[in-house]
């Protein structure tokens, strides 16, 4: 791999690793799990002869510590695993949220609750969006849909963690981490260190030594300190991304992240193949989650449709952002089953039928 | 005074005296491991030493975390769990403190046991509790498809150590012992009667039995024990711990283990210089001849142990459990939940 941008074919989780190298990744501390190990056996050959550390850590909990400890020196971290991982995780990422630490996180999903399959799924939206771990803390969670976009968000996780001081989340699933599909790698350190004072590296004379801890005994400091987060997550609210496809004349909008929205595009041209006027927003930050243009496609459209690959967890963000505005359907598959383009068509055509008839009573 | 624990452990024994063979323990599953894979050999003989216990199919229990290794309930026909990465021997001493008549069995890998579990692993060994835990040791994460364990050797070259692991390795037997467990063993897939025989000795230890079993994963990490197991260089390499026996090794029997100072040494049995007399004499229940047979391990010079290192007695975690709840119980009475409500200053609202 050579160090200029250039067009290659990867799979979703070594374009992910080749990225995180690109973007100047400093540290990486994982522990192999399927359908993510990938991404640390490639780190293993291709980011220790880079220069940075990569260690497969004893377990999830240890690893994600490792990042607490690296990345509160002031080093540009990532991790990664899957779902069963990223529950072990929690503990550190509650403690990094108070403590302020920016780091990045890859969620590779695979089916749950439990041990559940190494197959695709979507059912960590709640864990990644609401918390996961204790207390009120936010990460910022991008959803790539596309092998591209796993290369892409590494640059982009990296860039708000650190402008942020949060962690960011890259949330993945074991399709688009085994995918292969054409990427283009951005160039080598198109993502300068930027300064961090804040980090455990070395007292200068000129200032007071920096501790960090999330540990704030006296309730009025822990208030303070939970209110300058919150006021960090209003500001985090611009980051807001998503992207609208054919929604101005759209009866029903499709909202789908990651995986499920590729699927519901190719159900989007089967329906519009059939005269339904049918749009789709894809959320690309799961959190912040794009609330307003949903609240706004409401006031037009007839009815939604939110596809995932879960019993309805980011169902529940659009139904509070149409508030009850329209109806808001779902479809969704679980434990590793994903839906088909054509199981989205029927949702939509069933919609469609209702929606006609409702009319005609109307008029 | 017989405790509780005895009293269950005795009705195990003898209410159902049902003579089993090693098919009553295959259970209806395709076994899916590898063709060719260790597993199938430690699945053979603990089917085969099961009827031998004498315990009623219904009271045993295997337990397993994750990885190659822990599809092992699955395949005994008993009570099992296929539960957590890294916490079956947590998950286990629940269930041995619910049910102390239960016969309880780990079955854990080198990653799942000593990377990710390493701590519930200590702790049991540390409680004393009477289960039962066997190691599957193959230096290797098998189920993962080949990155480096913690008992992979020094400059191994894995899917996540390209360029030879730098992680110094834990010898199992020494971490038991450094555990304080009450029993460490260990034993070879490829010696099917002394893993029959170390397997006995540690269904009959009362107390937690820690029982490493080099066991060849011949996809990711084939003839890592080699060496140990087989024909053409096992004796040389190889030497079996008897209890009360001198430590004679060799295809010949012509070498033997002597401790210079605290040092195991080999010595020539053959020059006249030394004889069997001036041997090690292996006890099973001296603590510090464990630890320091234990530790020749991974040194080049010395033959590998095998066998048991150290089996001595201790109460059981739950012996001392049930010990504490009836003492307790006799002290200050069973309670009165009603009685404790309406202790103290209470009002009653009309
Ligand atoms: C929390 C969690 N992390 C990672 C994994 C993936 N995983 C399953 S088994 C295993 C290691 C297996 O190695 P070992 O315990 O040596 O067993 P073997 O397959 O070699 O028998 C790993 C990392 C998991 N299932 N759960
Ligand atoms: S991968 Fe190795 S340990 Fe696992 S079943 Fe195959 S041979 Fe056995
Ligand atoms: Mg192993």
């Amino acid at each position: 791999m050579k160090a200029n941008s250039e067009i290659s074919l990867m799979k979703g989780n070594e374009a992910l690793a080749e990225a995180a190298l690109r973007a100047g990744m400093q540290a990486y501390f994982g522990y192999p799990i399927t359908p993510q190990s990938e991404i640390l056996e490639y780190l293993a050959v291709h980011g220790t002869k880079r220069g940075a550390v990569i260690l497969q850590a004893e377990s999830e909990l240890a690893a994600i510590n490792m990042v607490y400890g690296a990345a509160g020196a002031g080093a540009r971290v990532m991790i990664s695993s899957s779902s069963p991982g990223i529950s072990l995780m929690q503990e550190g990422i509650s403690y990094m949220a108070s403590a302020e630490i920016p780091f990045l996180i890859v969620n590779v999903q695979r089916g749950g609750p439990g041990l559940g399959t190494i197959q695709p799924s979507q059912g960590d939206y709640f864990q990644a969006t609401k918390g996961g771990g204790h207390g009120d803390y936010r990460l910022i969670v991008l959803a790539p849909a596309s092998v591209q976009e796993m290369a892409d968000f590494v640059f982009d996780g990296f860039r708000l963690a650190e402008k942020y001081r949060v962690g960011t989340m890259i949330l993945a699933d074991g399709a688009l981490g085994q995918m292969m599909e054409k990427v283009v790698q951005p160039p080598m350190g198109s993502l300068p260190l930027a300064e961090k004072p804040w980090a455990t590296a070395g007292k200068p004379p000129s200032r007071e030594r920096n501790i960090l801890t999330s540990l704030f005994i006296q309730p009025e400091k822990m208030e303070e300190v939970n209110l300058k987060l919150q006021r960090k997550y209003r500001e985090i609210q611009s980051e807001v991304r998503y992207e609208a496809i054919q929604v101005e004349d759209a009866d029903i909008i499709l909202v789908a992240f990651g995986l499920a929205a590729r699927i519901s595009q190719k159900a989007l041209e089967l329906a519009r193949h059939k005269g339904i006027r049918v749009g789709l927003v894809r959320p690309i930050t799961l959190y912040p989650f794009p609330s307003a243009i949903l609240s706004q496609i409401a006031l037009s459209a007839e009815a939604f449709l939110v596809v995932e690959m879960n019993a309805g967890q980011m169902l529940e963000d659009v139904e509070l952002a149409v508030r009850g505005e329209k109806p808001v359907h779902f479809k969704g598959r679980m434990g590793g089953m994903l839906p088909s383009p054509e199981e989205v068509l029927r949702e939509i055509e069933s919609i469609a039928a209702v929606h006609a008839a409702n009319s005609e009573l109307i008029s | 005074m017989s405790t509780l624990v005895d009293d269950l452990l005795n009705q195990t024994r003898t209410a159902e005296q049902a003579k089993y063979t090693s098919k009553d323990f295959q259970s209806d599953q395709d076994v899916r491991w590898c063709p060719g894979c260790g597993d199938y050999s430690i699945l053979a003989q603990t089917q085969r030493v099961m009827p031998d216990l004498g315990i009623p199919k219904h009271k045993v229990v295997f337990v397993s975390g994750i990885g190659c290794s822990s599809r092992f309930p699955y395949y005994m026909d008993t009570y099992g769990f296929h539960s957590i990465h890294g916490r079956a021997t947590a998950i286990a001493s629940g269930i041995k403190m619910a049910r102390p008549d239960l016969s309880v069995w780990v079955v854990t890998g080198d990653g799942d046991g000593m990377s990710i579990g390493g701590n519930h692993l200590i702790h049991l060994l540390r409680r004393n509790l009477n289960i039962k835990v066997l190691l599957f040791n193959n230096q290797i994460y098998g189920l993962t498809k080949g990155q480096y364990s913690p008992t992979s050797e020094l400059g191994k070259v894995t899917k996540s150590t390209p360029y030879g692991s730098i992680d110094y390795p834990f010898n199992p037997a020494s971490l038991a012992l450094g555990a304080s467990s009450t029993f460490v063993a260990r034993t070879m897939d490829r010696d099917p009667k002394h893993l029959q025989a170390i397997l006995k000795r540690a269904a009959d230890h009362r107390g937690t039995a820690f029982v490493e079993v080099y066991q060849n994963c011949n996809v990711f990490n084939d003839g890592a024990f080699f060496q140990f197991t087989e024909k053409e260089s096992k004796d040389d390499n190889v030497v079996f711990l008897e209890d009360g026996k001198p430590l004679v090794f060799g295809k010949e029997r012509d070498k033997g283990i002597r401790l210079n100072g605290f040092s195991p040494e080999v010595v020539s049995l053959k020059d006249g210089k030394w004889s069997v007399n001036d041997l090690l004499v292996h006890n099973e229940k001296d603590t510090t001849l464990s630890f320091i047979l234990a530790d020749m391990t991974y040194k080049p010079s010395l033959p590998r142990p095998v066998g048991i290192f150290l089996a001595i007695n201790r109460p059981t975690y739950e012996e001392e459990m049930t010990r504490q709840i009836s003492f307790a119980k006799e002290k200050r009475g069973e309670g009165d939940m009603s009685k404790l409500l309406n202790s103290g200053e209470t009002w009653v609202i009309n």
